[in-house]
């Protein structure tokens, strides 16, 4: 048996023959799953026009903007979400992030409730007594929703075709076909699923499909009172976020993750998780 | 060909799997499931039925049309209706005397199945201080503080809207110019 630590046993030409054997045998499986890898997402690829995300499907695709230079952390969003769509108490289909930062270099991050009651508590730090009473230097808020991805961890692990994506680029769940394998929520990585303990079936932001398809705005967009919230259809130059994503410098969540998120952020900080 | 039957009976084997697999998969399988894609084409349709259930303000100020103008025209016309007062659609089938049997929203347990808001959680919201909300934004950091300083009194019962008007944020004074317990609903 030769060891790989004791080359001396191994001629050139050897070597060699394993290099080019292991090497062909890699590329050979490496080009198979390239092409599965390009199945991936059928109804991307099927059509021959999908060159961009603005491109598939027959005109519509829509698109969110937060602008957190605006958000006041009122919760409004929140609690108008609940009331929409019937989200249980202590789940969350959107919820405001409360950023804090202090002198020492402390990011403390606070989402009580998701913001639901508003942010009237300051945040504890758990520190000594003199320690709590220094001032931060910096704060803001960040709403977070589902990203509704173009390449979608959640919808790639599920194993019944439940959840799925629509012409318009809505990802949704099909509560007939789910089965509550909760795989969509743990492969998610905003946290923007929950199983439903009502249904038993997995839930998640649907950028209020049953409203945007009678044209009418998602419930957290209209009870915005700061506009940090903007929906709309991205493949119309026209329209009011197409305007502001034109003139504005956005940044989407986890972009290292490559799941092309189509929520996108106006002055995300880089601390933002 | 001695042992052509166990081969005939293996493809018949084989041939009643596949075919019970087939009437299985077909019975089982929606039928519109993978038209466009991994999934049942209808639940797109399914996702659309339900009804929305916040109704604009402007379909509150078809009936309400005072406080909606007053609200439409003044500085407090940035949120909605519907963010202090809660959806509005239940209200609109229990006034129409709609049956609402098929709702089970806890909000038809409400008088008039409307939210009556407490006149200073909901102003908490907004205009409480924090150190993340920006400047521009009219907050105070302490209630008692707030109130004391325009030579008012505390008590657990005091509300924003003794003073304020939600509708308008207008403050009116009297003629020794203490604030007038602003009127709000007709």
């Amino acid at each position: 048996m030769i060891s790989p630590h004791t080359p001396d046993d191994v001629s050139r030409r050897a070597f060699l023959e394993t290099v080019a054997k292991t090497g062909g045998q890699s590329f050979l499986f490496g080009s198979l799953f390239v092409n599965t890898a390009m199945l991936r997402l059928p109804q991307d690829v099927a059509s021959p026009k999908a060159k961009s995300e603005t491109e598939v499907g027959k005109g519509v695709v829509y698109g969110f903007v937060v602008d957190t230079t605006k958000c006041i952390g009122c919760g409004s969003c929140v609690r108008a979400c609940r009331a929409e769509n019937g989200v249980p108490d202590g789940y969350n289909r959107t919820w405001v992030e409360q950023y804090t930062f202090y002198p020492d270099g402390e990011v403390v991050v606070n989402s009580p409730n998701g913001g639901e009651n508003g942010f009237a508590e300051p945040p504890t730090r758990n520190m000594p007594a003199e320690l709590e009473k220094v001032q931060p230097v910096r704060g803001f808020f960040v709403p977070k929703l589902c990203n509704h991805c173009i390449d979608t961890p959640c919808i790639q692990v599920c194993p019944v075709g439940a959840s799925f994506k629509t012409p318009e680029g809505v990802v949704l769940v099909d509560h007939e076909r789910c089965v509550g394998c909760a795989y969509c929520v743990q492969a998610c990585p905003f946290g923007s699923r929950y199983l439903n303990p009502e249904t038993n079936t997995a839930d998640k932001c649907t950028w209020c499909h049953h409203r945007i398809t009678k044209g009418l705005l998602p419930a957290c967009v209209v009870s915005c009172p700061a506009e940090a919230r903007i929906f709309g259809n991205v493949s119309d130059p026209e329209s009011k976020i197409s305007r502001i994503l034109a003139t504005n410098r956005v940044q989407v969540l986890k972009s290292y993750l490559g799941t092309r998120p189509r929520t996108r952020y106006i002055g995300l900080d880089s601390e933002v998780i | 060909m001695r042992h052509a039957g166990h081969f005939l009976r293996l493809v018949a084997l084989v041939a009643v799997a596949v075919v019970g697999f087939l009437f299985v998969r077909s019975q089982v399988v929606p039928k519109d499931f993978g038209v466009t894609g991994h999934f049942r084409l209808s639940a797109i349709a399914d996702e659309g039925k339900r009804e929305a259930r916040h109704i604009g303000s402007d379909a509150c100020a078809e009936c309400h049309d005072d406080i909606g103008k007053s609200w439409k025209t003044g500085k407090h016309h940035t949120p909605q209706c519907e963010n202090c007062h809660g959806p509005g659609l239940m209200h609109t089938k229990v006034v129409a005397e709609e049956s609402t049997t098929a709702y089970p929203d806890k909000i038809l347990k409400l008088k008039n199945a409307i939210k009556r808001p407490t006149g200073i959680q909901e102003c908490k919201w907004c205009h409480l201080r924090t150190f993340e909300r920006p400047s521009t934004l009219k907050s105070i950091a302490n209630v008692e503080a707030h109130v004391s300083e325009h030579k008012g009194t505390f008590t657990k019962d005091t509300k924003c809207i003794d003073c304020h008007n939600p509708h308008t944020t207008l403050v009116t004074f009297d003629a020794k110019g203490l604030p007038v317990k602003p009127k709000i609903a007709p």
